[in-house]
């Protein structure tokens, strides 16, 4: 496998991260345009405890997980009074300020004669856990992909529990499912709290690929791709963002002989293909019907 | 002294942000939508006319002409693209992504027209007023009062003629417009046609005043355009004409006080603590709570 494949591949297993991160939220009903707020959270956790403690790898993605969340549940304190667009940019006043502080925040330091640490605009270099190990590209495309697959078993099971249902209803209609004994704040909670783990999850992942990571990466538009790509897959199961993802790179990649051109061809494809499939591919009625034939009995 | 020229200066650029925030909330409040790619196609307006120059006569007015009609006709296509085929409750969260994809698109456009990033953009040559030690940029004057011209209109146009009835209408029911005899389609279209004007004149405004123009403008004008119809309160017009003001007055002090680096800071901690406290905005509580009982179907 060529360095360019491999290095694509292991770039959307790391959006994929992300685009199920926008997913858990946008199943309890909410839109999120700071997603990446903890994506980066996780980058720079990780790059900290790997690059500047030298704690073990494991060590520095548990840490990035919970911080993740940890950033998640603080955002959904702040505003679970909020819904629709007023989370949605509350969600991205969160995301920006942390960019901001990031881009203030100068601590390098020199570590093995090597500049380190965060600084600002600069960012945070020489993160070189992957060196330090001799993972090739596509050793670590191997890593990345049974993480993801780990994640994405996980919440096949988890799609069928009962919390999984609850939180679609709460998601569908927060009323009825009030109505019905559920509380959807605790679902609310629960789920962006969840999303921050995946995502934070996702950019120590990131963290370790790239050895270099500055805060300008993590800007508005990661987050709204992010969104973006489970819109379009479609929220009826978990493989909908990949889709998203899928189609996205696929074809920004396939259609590259437009290279000048390809925002402006790719944007008008995503709003047709809005028009034509509002709720996204794959649509939570066409998982049921998908599922409805696969298991020969009728909904 | 300082304190009161800053306070001016803050206050003349934010009634800009202003202009930016109506066309914003004219949008939410009759789409109840918000429109990401509203920012872009102001980039287009001005990009179109920056491209257009060496073929246009007129200087600075025919530059705002093209770029008010840039804004415009990019404005139209959106809700042709975003809007009008996803009306119903469950085509918000479609519009917006499409209105995503569409910033996208109407950015690699107007970079295409740009192909050198900075370009420059025709200012408008004033004298400085100097009035009992205070100076006012003659620029930013022109600022205030184009846009006290444009909300004039605006208001003309929506509280004394019968179009402007039927978009209020439209605001509250759009079966309320189809009875009085709108038709709730082309009322979309003239309502991104307007917020087009006033975005477009205030690109133009803000474009003259920096004298140039990059790419990063439609993103740029998006962010300040939201946040401060979002301090105002949503949907609400005085609510964005006092959010801009008051973005413009915060942004000058702390700019004068902290440092540049600070004013973005500000911007969107000003804008969380504001939706934390007071979700409605200041002024756009009533807007606030209606959707809330709405959606709460008590």
């Amino acid at each position: 496998m060529s360095l360019y494949v491999a290095s694509t591949l292991t770039n959307v297993a790391l959006i994929s991260f992300l685009a199920l991160s926008a997913y858990l939220v946008l199943v309890v009903g909410e839109v999120s345009f700071g997603q990446q707020a903890f994506f980066g959270i996780g980058a720079y956790v990780t790059a900290t405890v790997t690059a500047i403690f030298g704690g073990h790898v494991v060590v520095a993605l548990l840490l990035s997980t919970i911080a993740g969340g940890l950033a998640a549940l603080l955002l959904a304190a702040l505003v679970i009074r909020l819904s629709g667009l007023y989370f949605a940019i509350a969600s991205l006043c969160f995301a920006e300020l942390l960019r901001l502080t990031l881009l203030r925040i100068r601590i390098p330091l020199e570590i093995d004669g090597r500049t380190t640490g965060m600084d600002g605009p600069e960012g945070f270099s020489n993160i070189r856990w992957i060196f330090e190990n001799n993972f090739e590209v596509t050793d670590f495309l191997i890593l990345t992909v049974l993480c993801l697959a780990a994640l994405l078993v996980l919440l096949f099971f988890f799609e069928r529990t009962t919390i999984m249902l609850r939180a679609r209803l709460v998601g569908k209609d927060a009323i009825l499912a009030q109505s019905l004994g559920i509380r959807p704040a605790q679902y609310r909670l629960a789920f962006i709290g969840l999303s921050g783990m995946v995502a934070g999850f996702g950019g120590a992942l990131f963290a370790l690929f790239n050895t270099h990571i500055e805060p300008q990466m993590f800007g508005v538009m990661l987050g709204v791709h992010a969104l973006a790509y489970s819109i379009i897959g479609g929220l009826g199961a978990p493989l909908g963002p990949l889709i998203g993802v899928g189609i996205d790179i696929g074809l920004l990649e396939s259609i590259r002989a437009l290279s000048e051109y390809r925002m402006i061809a790719f944007g008008g494809l995503v709003a047709v293909l809005l028009i034509l499939f509002p709720q996204g591919l794959l649509s939570p009625r066409v998982v049921n019907q998908l599922r409805a034939r696969i298991w020969r009995r009728r909904v | 002294m300082d304190f009161l020229q800053t306070s001016i200066d803050g206050l003349l650029f934010g009634s800009a942000y202003a202009l930016l925030a109506l066309g914003f909330s004219l949008i939410f409040g009759i789409m109840k939508r918000i429109n990401l790619a509203y920012g872009s196609s102001l980039l287009f307006g001005g990009a179109l006319a920056v491209w257009l120059e060496p073929f246009l006569g007129g200087g600075a007015l025919g530059l705002l002409l093209v770029t008010v009609f840039g804004a415009a006709v990019a404005g139209i296509y959106v809700e042709r693209l975003c809007f009008s085929p996803h009306l119903g409750k469950t085509g918000t969260m479609a519009s917006m992504i499409a209105t995503f994809a569409i910033w996208m698109q109407l950015d690699e456009i107007s970079s295409q027209l740009l192909p050198q990033r900075t370009h420059g953009f025709a200012g408008i040559d004033i004298e400085a007023i100097s009035f009992a030690g205070i100076i006012l940029r003659s620029d930013h004057v022109l600022h205030f009062w184009v846009a006290v011209l444009a909300i004039g209109a605006l208001y003309w146009t929506l509280y004394r003629t019968r179009f402007g009835l039927l978009l209020r209408a439209s605001a509250d029911d759009p079966e309320i417009a189809y009875l009085l005899g709108g038709r709730v389609g082309l009322l979309g279209v003239a309502t991104f046609a307007i917020a087009g004007f006033l975005g477009g004149t205030a690109a133009f405004l803000i474009l003259s005043s920096d004298g140039q123009i990059t790419p990063h403008f439609g993103l740029w004008s998006t962010f300040k355009g939201l946040v401060a119809m979002m301090l105002g309160g949503v949907g609400s017009l005085p609510g964005a004409i006092v959010g801009g003001l008051l973005l413009g007055f915060a942004e000058a002090h702390v700019t004068f006080y902290l440092g540049a680096e600070f004013r973005d800071i500000l911007t969107f901690g000003l804008l969380l603590l504001i939706l934390v406290l007071r979700p409605g905005g200041l002024m756009g509580v009533d807007v606030y709570r209606t959707g809330r009982l709405a959606t709460e179907r008590i």
